[in-house]
């Protein structure tokens, strides 16, 4: 009898199994419950494969996206709409990084605890739907995008992608109309592009920290010059420049000479630690996409990685953090995009370095730029104009210091043409917009 | 069967509450899986927490006055270790003798392996001999006095062991109980609309058929009741699950309950007399067999599987009716254990029924009955060369099922992809797990939610009903009601009287444990999808006829002092010692003991390697173990009977 009852505790293996098996469904559904109870069977929260509950507005209540009665709506501005269209999403999901994509459980309000037995979340975004219509109507048809935020608070107020739609009419676009090519990803987080001049600014983050005699040094621009076996072109006879008059006027003679100087290892090495070459989640949730900037092994290549030509890569939002820490003295306050949940900050780099760039920053407007372009902003940037195949993009990168209004910016216009001509302008507007709302 | 009462529907709680009604539903979400909690917790405490103290038959006194208690009707007398009576010489084989109690509270000695054993001098001969009060049973070299108890000192005994009840009422739970069904109700009326005067009748019937049980029983002197409360508690979460499907049919569910319950308690009664529940033990073989193989010739194939037999409007699973007499005829006594010709005939009759369902293509069942098959086998015999080959068998038999079964494969294909392909191979999966996450820990509440409405919610895809509609922390209750009988047989297990309700018990357990695990995980993909009933609480006439009478086997496991009705009292059969023939052996056809079948069999590593010792739970509480001395005069008293 013994050696039976002993055996019986074979069952409590089958115990163990359970409860092995019911810990695994535990975790599942703490991890992926958010999805599951969002699919789109689910009736509970869909009413004949509509949403039937949830809303989400701006940082100043205006609704972007919202369950009715009868029906799901968005913003009742048809400009907002299509300028928040990358930010919210629709409800098709054909936006994977948007709000109604990835925090669709928030926005039906499910929790573990509660599951969806709420009547939905009434969640509030960052962005100011105003700001964003500024920037939609700035870019004004063409395909690019313009992120600003907060680099005190961390707050986006803007992150507008083109080409886009009208989420009230659906898509009622041929999908491979090449005027809609990428509109549905947003530019601002999931792509990369070759940066052009603005990545000038890692550049000289590079030679202030590893050449002694920074301030000392002195080039030659004829309008070309030839570093290794590769003709370097400029956009001008520039004459001996110092290193920060090289910035203002985008020499790339200078940039050419000192990315050699450096090497293109320490180049990519400088972008990878600016956070350049890294995916970043939103919000901890939202992906962006890695820019690249392989280490150029000749001269004449690290010349163009210095350039912010060669094989460089950078997605705007990356971009747009860099900037972040230079204009807040290093430190990079996280973005976020979900009103009051700050996401932290880290020190991307040395102070003394972002107060030099900040300078040289502000010194490109004043003596290259014109400050009357920007009037009332305290203007601190560069232009970028990234040579590609079909045409060039148009950058323009930088932060006002204006009081009330901390702001940091991104203007990417897809082969629209220069930096200055295009997508400075393009700032401007934006800026003002956003100075005028901020107060 | 099919009563139609929605004519007579109406707003009962509307009527009653007026406008509050949507309030009071609404607060009742939250008590519900509080008092779900509560119920299973009270079960938990009294099962688990409570004393248990095993029974004492008799006494074997060695030299020395070194006392040896008999706590079970059988029980093996050696040298090792892992035996129930240690007599430890060199002259002791390691596995000696047996001493079987018989029915009638006589006691048969037989002798096993290789050595000798004499009650007063006389060799005990292969076909056992009797033992008497004050008799000398030599083992090898060794002498030991026998001494049986007298009935007085049997009650004087019994006084010291603890019944349930006291520290835990089950009278309070089944009040909590009946609470819980109340709510159940409240939000079938508020939420279903379909649901009305059936459903109301239906939870009303429930609660008095449950209440006259419970009188009856607590009237008969039995204080344990949480195997029942458990298994109502299931029972009323699967009742909550038909109203929420088909509230127009409740009548039938609640006919089928009752007579659930019924044959509950007839299989409780009938397994009190283990003489007679041996006695058909031969006929549930044939009966088993015979059953799944009417099935395989008469039932018609429904997605591809033959287990529905149809009479008129009226349609069983043989299949599940096998499951208990599967567990009836595979269970065995001690006696039994020893002799590998019945170990051979069990397989080859587990082997039948498993190779029958699987020609019925009922993968499921197949494989509910392969794990308990397992337990069985490991409980009767030990011998892992015995499991290995089964195991091996049974890998084969798999491989062929999954050759010649082309939707098993599909579900294996599925398995860990059903977000991959939501609207065809993992609609039923990907339904199932977003309604459960919908519910949250509280539930939607009952008769709310809309998963019900898809194939198979209310059997295979349960769980996720349950998840849904009462919440996490129900439906969680309900998987731990099961696990909680598991374990409470474990436990009972060290003072059960005979290895056949401990086998009997545990496989009752394992083939629930097994069939939940396929339920639940396969709903939620994290075993492959099968197609099994969740013990007692999916929807399915058959399924809960033979959850309840299984039940009867974990009753039976219950060895508390007056906890169980399905345990005859020790005082009950106490007359007449030694007057009768020996009953044993009865069952002339496995020859048990016969022949020397035996012979070589126990020293052979059958039992080598088990020699850990966990021992018996304390003998707290019992009265001082006496000394020769009391002993003494109680033998002389007695003398004069024989």
């Amino acid at each position: 009898m013994k050696k039976v009852t002993k055996r019986a505790f074979a069952v409590l293996l089958l115990v163990a199994l359970v409860a092995t098996g019911m810990g695994v469904y535990l975790f599942r559904l703490i991890r992926d419950g958010g999805d599951w109870a969002t699919f789109y069977a689910n009736r509970s929260v869909y009413t004949d494969g509509v949403l039937n509950r949830g809303s989400v507005s701006d940082r100043n209540g205006t609704v972007l996206a919202a369950a009715g009665e009868d029906a799901f709506h968005y913003a009742a501005d048809s400009t907002v709409r299509r300028a928040c269209l990358h930010v919210v999403g629709d409800l098709g999901g054909n936006i994977g990084t948007s709000i109604l994509s990835i925090f669709r459980d928030r926005f039906i309000d499910y929790s573990f605890f509660t599951g969806t037995t709420t009547k939905g979340a009434a969640m509030k975004l960052t962005i100011d739907a105003d700001v964003s219509a500024a920037a939609y109507n700035a870019l004004n048809g063409r395909k690019g995008t313009v992120l600003v935020y907060n680099y005190k608070t961390g707050d986006i107020l803007c992150m507008v992608s083109t080409p886009g739609w009208d989420p009230e009419q659906g898509i009622n676009f041929d999908v491979n109309d090449p005027a809609y090519e990428g509109a549905f990803i947003n530019r601002a987080i999931s792509s990369t592009f070759t940066p052009g001049s603005v990545f000038k600014l890692v550049t000289v983050a590079a030679a202030l920290e590893n050449m002694p005699d920074f301030w000392q040094r002195t080039y030659t621009c004829t309008g070309s010059d030839i570093i290794g076996s590769q003709t370097i072109k400029c956009t001008g006879r520039h004459g001996t420049l110092t290193l920060e008059q090289g910035l203002a006027c985008s020499c790339n003679v200078v940039f050419g000479h000192l990315g050699s100087e450096l090497g293109g290892a320490l180049i990519s090495q400088y972008a990878e630690k600016y956070g350049l070459t890294t995916a970043h989640t939103l919000n901890k949730d939202i992906p962006t996409a890695a820019g690249s900037v392989p280490a150029a092994q000749g001269a004449g290549d690290a010349a163009w990685a210095g350039i912010g030509q060669y094989e460089d890569l950078i997605n705007p939002y990356a971009f747009l953090r860099f900037i972040g820490a230079i204009a807040n003295g290093g430190k990079v306050v996280e973005p976020t995009i979900l009103y009051g949940k700050s996401c932290g900050s880290e020190q991307l780099m040395v102070p003394s370095t972002a107060q030099t760039l900040s300078e040289m920053m502000s010194y490109n407007v004043q003596y290259e730029y014109g400050a009357s372009a920007y009037p009332g902003l305290e203007m601190h940037a560069k232009t970028g104009t990234a040579e590609t195949y079909g045409g060039t993009h148009a950058w323009f990168a930088g932060f006002i210091t204006n009081a009330n209004a901390p702001l940091a910016f991104v203007v990417m216009a897809e082969r629209a043409g220069s930096g200055y001509g295009v997508a400075s302008p393009i700032a401007n507007a934006v800026l003002q917009k956003a100075v005028s709302v901020l107060g | 069967m099919h009563l139609d009462l929605s004519g007579l529907n109406f707003d009962f709680v509307s009527l009653l509450f007026g406008q509050a009604s949507d309030t009071l539903a609404n607060i009742s979400r939250y008590i519900l899986p509080l008092l779900a909690l509560w119920i299973v917790a009270r079960c938990v405490r009294s099962m688990l927490r409570e004393r248990y103290e095993p029974e004492t038959w008799a006494y074997l006194y060695l030299a020395g006055d070194v006392m040896v208690p008999l706590r079970h009707w059988e029980c093996i007398l050696g040298r090792a270790k892992s035996v129930d009576g240690q007599v430890d010489d060199p002259s002791v084989e390691r596995m000696h003798a047996c001493l079987i109690r018989g029915p009638q509270g006589d006691w048969t000695v037989y002798n096993l392996g290789k050595g000798d054993t004499y009650v007063n001098g006389e060799h005990v001969q292969p076909g056992g001999a009797l033992i008497q009060d004050a008799d000398v049973l030599t083992l090898g070299r060794v002498s030991a006095r026998f001494v049986d108890l007298t009935e007085e000192e049997r009650s004087a005994l019994l006084k010291y062991r603890h019944a349930p009840g006291r520290q835990v009422r089950p009278g309070a739970t089944m009040l909590l109980l009946t609470l819980f069904q109340l709510i159940l109700l409240l939000q079938q009326l508020t939420y279903n609309p379909d649901a009305g005067v059936g459903v109301a009748m239906g939870f009303g019937i429930l609660a008095a058929a449950q209440w006259t049980y419970f009188t009856v029983v607590r009237t008969a002197g039995q204080t344990g009741f949480e195997p029942e409360i458990l298994a109502l508690f299931l029972s009323t979460v699967g009742m909550s699950v038909a109203a929420s499907k088909t509230p127009d049919d409740m009548l039938k569910q609640i006919i089928l309950l009752l007579a659930a319950i019924g044959l509950y308690v007839f299989m409780c009664l009938w397994i009190r007399d283990l003489k007679r529940v041996k006695s058909v033990r031969l006929y549930a073989f044939f009966a088993a067999v015979g059953l799944l193989a009417v099935t395989l010739v008469l039932a018609p194939e429904q997605n591809g599987a033959r287990n529905w037999i149809q009479f008129g409007s009226f349609s069983i699973q043989p299949s599940e009716l096998v499951k208990v007499l599967y567990i009836y005829a595979g269970a065995a006594t001690l006696d039994r254990l020893f002799v590998n010709r019945n170990l051979i005939f069990y397989i080859g009759f587990s082997a039948a029924c498993v190779g029958l369902l699987a020609l019925m293509g009922d993968f499921g069942t197949a494989l509910v009955f392969f794990v308990t098959f397992l337990v069985i086998s490991y409980m009767r015999s030990g011998n892992f060369a015995t499991v290995f080959l089964a195991v091996a068998g049974a890998v084969l038999g798999v491989m062929l099922i999954l050759t010649i079964k082309p939707h098993v494969i599909a579900r294996f294909q599925t398995w860990g992809h059903v977000w991959e392909d939501v609207d065809d191979r993992g609609y039923q999966q990907s339904r199932a797990l977003s309604a459960a996450a919908s519910g949250g820990l509280f539930g939607q509440g009952a008769g709310k939610g809309w998963f019900i409405k898809i194939v198979a919610a209310e059997t295979d895809l349960v769980f996720a009903v349950l998840c849904e509609e009462l919440g996490l922390i129900t439906a969680l209750c309900c998987v731990a009601s099961l696990v909680v009988l598991a374990i409470f047989v474990v436990k009972n297990a060290s003072s059960g009287r005979s290895s056949y309700f401990v086998i009997a018990a545990s496989a009752t357990v394992s083939m629930m444990l097994v069939q939940l695990m396929l339920n639940v995980f396969g709903a939620t993909d994290i075993l492959p999808f099968t197609g099994v009933t969740f013990p007692f609480v999916s929807m399915g006439g058959t399924s809960l006829l033979s959850c309840w009478m299984l039940l009867a086997f974990v009753k039976g496991s219950d060895m508390r002092a007056n906890a169980s009705f399905a345990v005859m009292r020790p005082e009950k059969f106490s007359g007449g010692v030694g007057v009768e023939e020996p009953d044993y052996p009865e069952d002339g056809a496995d020859g048990y003991y016969g022949g020397g079948a035996y012979d070589g069999g126990a020293d052979d590593g059958y039992y080598s390697g088990y020699s850990d010792d966990g021992g018996y739970p304390a003998d707290n509480g019992y009265p001082p173990s006496g000394g020769g001395g009391r002993r003494d005069g109680g033998r002389r008293s007695r003398g004069g009977r024989r």
